[in-house]
């Protein structure tokens, strides 16, 4: 012991003594706190870079009449105008309303799907731990990729898609058009979203159901509670909490979903699938009005931002239960 | 209530043999003690009977019927586990009001309200039925544990180790309430522990385990004063039983084929000596424990630790005369001879 720590001691004066005199004094009058943001700053530095300045600078474009593809035009401030403008626009609405029934519809399939498959494997069946990685290919293909596959699983000549749904119940393959149709599109929307995305559910309430130890199905089990007052009185309560996880973070996701809708069907129909992202890129980088886009992105960002911290509240509630 | 029957009972997991070939019958109202070392298959037995477990082989009767196939709600056991095993995201209240709230019951909410509250009090529990079961302590938990238990009127109650993480007083007020109330209601019990003291004042019958074999069961008296074999008379005695070989001590009648000589405190008389010359050995240290003492004594290098009173006068280093007096004797086998 007090070998090993002369040793230190010795180790610790030669370092002291290759290092200039200076440095030596500067790191060692170091405090801890000081080291400990030396060891962040790094990071810090970045966010900055890449996340807040960009927020920062958008605010400000977003209160001006600015247009990126006219970078020599004059800018004027218009103050809260683009806000206005936006905020009594009949077709953002439209946008945001397409934006949450998208989230609703494919939240609800992914939970519930996700949450049954994940009950089924928590059986721990035979094979099951080769039917979890089956499940999760899905979410591990990139968005681009996905989207593109199910362009052509959807075309109603040779798409998978029309001839599975022809199998099952009759109607001609080529007699309906998933991404076409200004009723189906939307729908073609959900399903990939819900095939790519529920594995990533699955996972997350998987991980809630291995958390409840046997011991409690048993302690259940003698106090004579049936299977199905277990699940509605053990299982979905104890889960809760990490579902809810999952919906709060499909749903963050979803808002801003944008890249499967734009390889899908780009916002058409017309504009039956344009959610607010789609709306956002048009008007950003079609219309190029940077200013009002600047300013749709600000209240994008602040109608998740509240709703997501309203929602881990109640999470924060369910949990303290 | 209803007796409980095992016949050839036995579970193993892999290769180790966690209970084999157990013949018990606890009949109704009377309450069993088990006794024996960890791992001696205590919990197993319990959790065969709740049917969390199933049997290798054996049957097992509740009543009239077999319920060696049935699954635990089936079977109408109640079970305090050693874990506690309470239900985290429930508050003591509904952890209490869980068994009762089984649709066959078909029971009033203010029925329920009464039952849990009587319940709640029995177990000094009453002044936390709003707390949330993660937030108590060990003993809370281990009350609303008994508690649980206690709501229900099961054909037999099963308790493991219900009261290890009491303090002393505690402990032995609710092991006289459940005493209490185990005769009250006709209970039958099944009770596991390792404590002496609650085996000895609470079991009609105490069952000694060892390496999954039921070795020996009786009442308390018999267990204490004519155990089997070795390993039963080293579960019960405080202090320890002193095991010496024949020879050591003098001793007025010795049967034949004797290895091993169990004594316990009032196997064994010391006398003052006048001088180490005229004794046989000699007070090593005395150990107080308040109430009583415990007297080290070395005899030709052996140590025999015996139970003396605090106003015995003797004191370390004292020559002391040791004789044996009708102590246990035990053969090659280790069983006891029983024809001195
Ligand atoms: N689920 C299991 N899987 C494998 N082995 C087990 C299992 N349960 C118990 N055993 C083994 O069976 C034997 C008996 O265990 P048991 O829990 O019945 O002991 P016990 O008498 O209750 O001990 P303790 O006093 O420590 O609670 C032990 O050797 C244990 O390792
Ligand atoms: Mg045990």
């Amino acid at each position: 012991m007090n070998n090993d720590t002369g040793m230190i001691d010795r180790a610790a004066t030669m370092a002291a003594k290759a290092t200039p005199p200076r440095l030596v004094r500067r790191v060692r009058g170091l405090s801890d706190k000081a080291i400990a943001w030396l060891f962040i700053a790094p990071t810090m530095l970045l966010l900055l870079v890449i996340n807040i300045f960009p927020l920062i600078w958008t605010i400000q474009l977003s209160f001006t009449n600015y247009r990126a593809n006219r970078p020599n035009a004059e800018v004027v401030n218009v103050g809260l105008r683009n806000y206005e403008r936006l905020l009594t626009d009949p077709d953002v609405w439209i946008a945001m309303q397409t934006t949450a029934q998208f989230v609703f519809w494919s939240i609800l399939l992914q939970t519930v799907i996700g949450f049954t498959l994940a009950y089924l494997i928590d059986r721990k069946f035979r094979g099951h731990a080769f039917w979890t990685t089956v499940i999760l290919i899905p979410m591990m293909l990139s968005p681009a990729v996905v989207g593109n596959f199910w362009r052509f699983l959807y075309q109603p000549q040779i798409g998978l898609f029309n001839y599975i749904v022809s199998f099952f119940t009759g109607i001609e393959p080529s007699s309906f058009e998933m991404l076409g149709s200004v009723s189906l599109a939307p729908w073609s929307i959900v399903i990939v979203d819900t095939w790519m995305w529920t594995p990533y559910v699955m996972l997350i309430c998987l991980a809630g159901l291995r958390s409840i130890p046997d011991y409690i199905y048993e302690a259940a089990e003698v106090d004579r509670a049936s299977p199905w007052r277990q699940f509605w009185s053990i299982t979905v309560p104890m889960a809760l909490p990490f579902i809810m996880l999952a919906v709060l973070f499909r749903g963050i996701e979803n808002f801003k979903m944008f890249d499967m809708v734009n390889l899908l069907t780009g916002g058409g129909p017309g504009s039956i699938t344009e959610v607010a992202s789609i709306t956002l890129k048009r008007q950003a980088f079609e219309a190029w009005r940077t200013g009002p886009s600047s300013a749709f992105a600000i209240i994008l960002f602040v109608a998740v931002f509240g709703l997501a911290n309203i929602y881990v509240k109640a999470l924060n509630r369910v949990k303290q239960r | 209530m209803a007796e409980v029957r095992l016949e050839g009972l036995g579970k193993s997991f892999g290769t180790s043999r966690a209970v084999t070939g157990m013949d018990l019958v606890i009949a109704d109202g009377e309450f069993v003690v088990l006794l024996g070392p960890t791992g001696a298959g205590k919990t197993t037995t319990l959790r065969l009977i709740a049917g969390l477990e199933r049997p290798d082989a054996g049957s097992i009767r509740i009543g009239e019927e077999d319920v060696t196939g049935l699954s635990p709600a089936e079977r109408d056991v109640a079970f305090v586990f050693q874990q506690y095993s309470l239900y985290p995201h429930l508050s003591v209240f509904d952890n209490l009001a869980f068994p009762l709230k089984s649709p066959a019951r078909r029971w009033s909410a203010g029925e329920i309200d009464a039952r849990v509250r009587d319940i709640a009090r029995m177990v000094r529990i009453d002044h936390k039925l709003d707390s949330k079961s993660t937030k108590l302590s060990g003993g809370e938990m281990q009350r609303v544990a008994i508690g649980r238990a206690l709501v229900r009127e099961p054909s037999i109650f099963l308790m493991d180790e219900p009261l290890s993480s009491l303090d002393a007083k505690l402990r032995a007020d609710l092991r006289l309430e459940l005493k209490r109330i185990q005769s009250e209601i006709g209970a039958t019990l099944l009770y596991v522990t390792h404590d002496q003291i609650e085996a000895m004042t609470m079991a009609d019958r105490i069952g000694i385990l060892a390496e999954g074999h039921l070795t020996q069961i009786g009442s308390p008296r018999e267990i204490y004063t004519a155990p089997a074999n070795l390993h039963v008379a080293a579960r019960l005695g405080h202090p320890h039983i002193n095991l010496i070989k024949p020879g050591l001590l003098p001793c007025q009648s010795m049967p034949d084929g004797v290895r091993t000589i169990g004594a316990r405190t009032e196997h064994i008389l010391v006398e003052a000596a006048a001088s180490v010359a005229q004794g046989n050995g000699r007070v090593d240290w005395i150990e107080h424990l308040g109430d009583q003492n415990h007297l080290h004594i070395l005899v030709d290098g052996q140590k025999i630790t015996l139970l003396a009173d605090p106003y015995s006068g003797f004191k370390a280093g004292d020559p002391v005369s040791v004789s044996l007096k009708q102590p246990l004797f035990f053969g090659a086998d280790d069983r006891r001879i029983t024809d001195v």
